[in-house]
């Protein structure tokens, strides 16, 4: 009731000194106070945490304190991590906007022009945390600037049920493709397929089909960026695999499942198998009780990580990596920084990385010898994550030409035709046309 | 919401001292469109004209890219996706249209009799209609979910169905499932609007016919529907408008997924502008829907005149 | 009543009325039942022998709890509710005034202007909101209620206009010149006489407009930041959708709530609505 009155009046407020003097002027003069005399304020856009604790750790005593530090307000806003690219592109149009927005894999190369170079702060940290990977250093920088401040890479590994694979014979994961759609094949027929999205998904569509083209020895582009070599033999081969390994192995309702469906499905014991960030194994985790095996044991015991499988042409990764762009159109960059600064600063980022429990691996070498990786074997793989990734649009840089491709799901739409029925030659040379559109 | 309407009223009851000038109706009309022209200009006709010279430009997010001429439209007519969403769009609309239509009126039918509870049941058919479409969305995504499907469970319960139905999964499927959402949402507003329609018309028409001997189909087909053609007409133009810019319920069930099969223009539209900062080229994709839009529009229009006059 | 045999009235107006009304309610149903069903019966998969779609055993109200408590969904009922209210208070003041001019007033251009606001209605938002946004920030309305409250309108108006131009010809031009006849002034004649006639055409098209507002996701994601500013659709998604977890049960608590009061409201007005429309559209 107390909101309501206090918001009511508020709002009326507003109305009647909108009749008084007549509209907008009066809106215009009073948003418009002298800037010197407020405290600097900063807002800070980010997805909401898929670890609520760490929003809440955020929420409740680090911004508090930073505040309390660098003797600034923040105002920590959290959305929906596919509601952030609406927000971005609104922002930049209008000269206006959050100060500090959450970027995800190489879109900081979409919004280059509209950001502020935090080469200083990104080497800086470099070299205090024992080196940022590579794989940062190439998608939140185009080699002249920092486009964003590394923050997190959202590891994916595949996610397994162990008692399930030992049921098969499988008792270590499967290290090559072929071997890994033998057990598929074998879950399968037990009634526990893989399970995997093509769908039109930010996370976990892309992040098993980039890897999966790579590792066949298949890629997007040479490494000037242009030519567009997508109509390989490797690829063709991959994709022809793709189509009986998804016949053999998965669950074929996964094709236009999002990212939140493949949870569901694993922790509702339907799949053995999943690529995901360690989001259902910490879900499994926090309410123990209620997942629970068919053997009356907790899921979270049954439940093991590891890196996609091999191909002909090696084992890749690729993780979903958060950056924090500065923008341009900011009148608070300093107190940005300062904030960014704070919060990377080892002790800082060292409370939320723990209350993470893994889910995010810093961008950074030194934090693969925090004792929180050896607190949990099952979370171990994901330690590497910013080691082994790598960037999309490869051979070439991942530039907003690669971006442009991925935000398309050009890959992961070329791999759901040939899944559909579509003969392999014809679903690459779908890619290859859509691709050179791209690449111009 | 009191206090503002007493305001309004106070408003509109202060003795106006240009009263003379009103009494011309060019100045009364000037005067009565003169708020509606304000906002609409401010909030509309600067934006849109903003949208077409962003459609002729090639700019980027955050980057300027200069004035291009057509080139964007020439690129997406040239673009298998946008044919594909083109396609998808006026199947989209017309389907549930048709079903929109059929289904709401035989609902009126039914609404249009006197029975025990009929207010409630008036007022609880309107709920798909009110809840926020991206949550009752939600909902229907949980409800075709691969795993979880309860449709899925009663099918098979009631033994019409031996596997599961792949309905996001499927291309066809997938269509079939978001023009079910789209119907159920809009049955409701058809079948109230109808349902008002029928209610203007006299009762003794109907007894009449009876009396001469008309079977219920050709007392419908003759008389009532006739004299509902102009509320339907309305109605399905308001709808066709609504459905043919529909984003929301595509862009949660399936993101225009598997495979680009359910794109829209307007999902289209926001995945090349905003997924990929290609500003010029969604405003051309969105735009490209504007004459579209327009021909139906003014065919319908031209078509609710002649009933009118008729 | 349908003539005739008993079997007939089944046939023809139970079983069809039943199904409609199953089939258009199932989902809510569907709300209600995850709104007060435990976390660990959701994740039971169609096919398994646990699965019990139509009811729970173990009711629980923890879902609501999480979301008054946890969230800040009376803030967002609060805000949907004001913005939706005052936006469609000022759209129908514009259409009713609009619609008066259009439909019974001589002057150049009528036709002409009638269509240029309807087209208006035809531009579609993901066009619209990128500009609109430039237009927001010049006017410093970011972040604040106001910053729906004039954009919507700009869906709403259109729309009013069209349909309270149908009601107002319909009203017979005769009222209108007794009152003149009688010394009205033509505003006196309009706000004494016609306007008092229309009102169940007003308030038809204030539901609609109502409607539309309280649905509306992508302004309000756009134009405001702040929390405790945020509509129910917008909150409900940015507060319940974390990565690749659905909170299933406070999300479907949220859209139940946020759309019962407003049913109630319009189960209170649904009889004088439907009167309205059909004065909309006699002409």
């Amino acid at each position: 009731m107390r909101v309501t009155r206090r918001k009511f009046l508020r709002a009326t407020g507003a109305g009647t000194a909108l009749a008084k003097t007549g509209g907008m002027a009066a809106i215009l003069a009073s948003g418009q106070a002298p800037a010197y005399a407020q405290t600097q304020q900063v807002h800070w856009l980010k997805w909401n945490d898929f670890v609520p604790a760490s929003d809440v750790l955020l929420r409740k005593e680090m911004l508090p304190a930073a505040e309390k530090e660098l003797g600034m307000k923040i105002n920590l806003e959290t959305v929906n991590g596919n509601d952030l690219q609406p927000r971005v592109t609104a922002a930049i149009q209008a000269g206006a906007g959050p100060d500090l927005i959450m970027a995800f894999n190489n879109q900081t190369y979409l919004y280059a022009d509209s950001v502020v170079d935090m080469t200083e702060l990104a080497e800086d940290l470099s070299s205090k945390e024992g080196g940022l990977y590579k794989y940062a250093r190439s998608i939140c920088s185009n080699g002249k600037m920092f486009m964003g401040m590394p923050w997190a890479v959202i590891g994916a590994m595949i996610a397994y049920r162990k008692s399930w694979l030992d049921e098969v014979g499988a008792t270590t994961f499967p290290d090559t493709w072929e071997a890994y759609r033998d057990v598929g094949k074998k879950l399968k027929a037990k009634g526990h397929p893989l399970g995997q999205t093509l769908g039109h998904t930010f996370g976990d569509a892309p992040t098993f089909t980039y890897p999966y083209l790579w590792s066949w020895g298949g890629k997007e582009v040479e490494a000037d960026g242009k030519t567009v070599v997508i109509n390989s033999k490797e690829t063709i081969e991959s994709v022809k695999f793709m189509a009986g390994f998804w016949k053999d192995a998965y669950d074929e309702g996964g094709l236009a499942w999002d990212d939140t469906n493949n949870n569901r499905a694993f922790l509702s014991q339907t799949i053995a198998a999943t690529l995901n960030g360690a989001s259902i194994y910490i879900e499994s985790l926090r309410k123990p009780d209620q997942y629970i095996t068919e053997k009356g044991t907790q899921m979270n015991k049954d439940i093991q990580h590891a890196p996609l499988p091999k191909g002909p042409a090696g084992q890749f990764g690729f993780h979903l990596l958060q950056s924090h762009m500065l923008m341009k159109y900011s009148k608070n960059q300093a107190a940005a920084k300062q904030l960014l600064k704070w919060i990377h600063t080892t002790s800082n980022y060292e409370k939320w990385f723990i209350s993470q429990k893994g889910f995010a691996t810093p961008c950074t070498a030194d934090w693969e010898k925090h004792k929180v990786w050896n607190e949990d074997p099952v979370m171990t793989p994901y330690k590497v994550a910013g080691r082994l990734g790598q960037a999309p649009g490869f051979a070439g840089p991942p530039n907003a030409k690669a971006a442009e491709a991925l935000s398309k799901y050009i890959i992961t739409d070329m791999y759901a035709k040939a899944v559909q029925g579509t003969p392999a030659e014809e679903a690459v040379k779908w890619a290859e046309g859509e691709l050179k559109k791209v690449f111009i | 919401m009191a206090t503002i309407a007493i305001a309004v009223d106070d408003r509109q009851k202060r003795p106006r001292p240009r009263t003379r000038v009103l009494e011309d109706e060019r100045w009364l009309a000037f005067a009565l469109l003169l708020p509606t022209a304000v906002l609409l200009g401010l909030f509309i006709a600067y934006p849109f004209v903003k949208g077409v010279l962003l459609s002729l430009s090639a700019d980027r997010v955050g980057v300027s890219g200069g004035f291009v001429g057509l080139a964007n439209f020439d690129k997406i007519w040239n673009d298998s996706i946008f044919r594909t969403a083109v396609w998808n769009t006026f199947w989209y609309t017309g389907v549930t249209t048709v079903f929109k239509l059929f289904l709401g009126l035989w609902l009126a039918l039914l609404l249009n009799r006197h029975f025990k509870g009929k207010a409630y049941i008036r007022a609880a058919i309107l709920l798909p209609f009110i809840i926020p479409t991206v949550l009752s969305t939600f909902a229907w995504k949980w409800m075709f979910d691969p795993t979880f499907s309860v449709i899925n469970w009663a099918l098979f319960k009631l033994g019409l169905i031996t596997g599961r139905i792949n309905w996001l999964g499927d291309p066809d499927l997938a269509m079939t499932s978001i023009i079910i959402v789209n119907i159920w949402r809009g049955v409701p507003f058809f079948a109230i609007s109808l349902l008002a329609g029928l209610q203007t018309i006299s009762p003794e028409l109907q007894e009449a016919a009876a009396i001469d001997g008309a079977k219920p189909w050709k007392r419908f087909w003759y008389v009532t529907w006739p004299l509902l053609l102009p509320v339907t007409m309305v109605v399905v133009l308001f709808s066709v408008i609504q459905t043919f810019a529909d984003f929301q319920l595509v862009y949660v069930m399936t993101g225009g997924g598997p495979a680009n099969a359910t794109h829209l223009f307007a999902t289209y539209a926001y995945q090349i502008g905003i997924g990929t900062g290609l500003l010029s080229e969604g405003a051309a994709i969105s735009l490209a829907m504007f004459p579209f839009l327009l021909l139906i529009v003014i065919v319908q229009l031209l078509y609710i005149r002649r009933v009118e006059t008729r | 009543m349908i003539e005739g045999a008993p079997w007939r009235r089944w046939v023809f107006f139970y079983i069809p009325l039943t199904l409609f009304v199953f089939v258009l309610l199932f989902p809510f149903y569907w709300m209600l039942i995850t709104t007060f069903r435990p976390d660990g019966e959701l994740y039971q998969p169609w096919n398994s022998p646990r699965y019990q779609p139509f009811w729970t055993s173990n009711p629980t109200l923890e879902h609501i709890k999480y979301l008054f408590n946890e969230t800040l969904f009376a803030d967002w009922l609060w805000n949907t509710m004001f913005i939706a209210a005052i936006s469609t208070v000022i759209s129908l003041f514009c259409g009713v005034l609009a619609g008066y001019a259009l439909s019974r007033l001589n002057f150049p251009f009528a036709g002409s202007l009638g269509t240029g606001i309807f087209v208006t209605y035809l531009v579609p938002q993901t066009l619209l909101f990128i500009p609109l946004a430039e237009i927001i920030r010049n006017f410093k309305l970011g972040d604040t209620p106001w910053s729906l409250i004039l954009t919507y309108p700009t869906f709403l108006i259109p729309f009013c206009t069209w349909l309270m131009m149908g009601y107002f010809k319909a009203v017979p031009r005769e009222l209108e010149e007794c009152a003149r006849i009688d010394g009205a002034s033509r505003v006196q004649a309009m706000l004494y006489i016609i306007i008092p006639v229309a009102i169940p055409g007003i308030l038809s098209a204030g539901i609609f407009a109502f409607t539309l507002s309280w649905n509306e996701f992508i302004y309000a994601l756009v134009f405001l930041s702040s929390p405790g500013e945020k509509t129910v659709p917008v909150g409900v998604t940015s507060e319940l959708i974390r990565g690749d977890v659905f909170f299933w049960g406070p999300l479907m608590a949220g859209a139940l709530l946020g759309s019962i009061p407003v049913a109630m409201v319009y189960s209170f007005f649904v009889e004088h609505y439907v009167s309205g429309l059909t004065g909309s559209v006699k002409g």
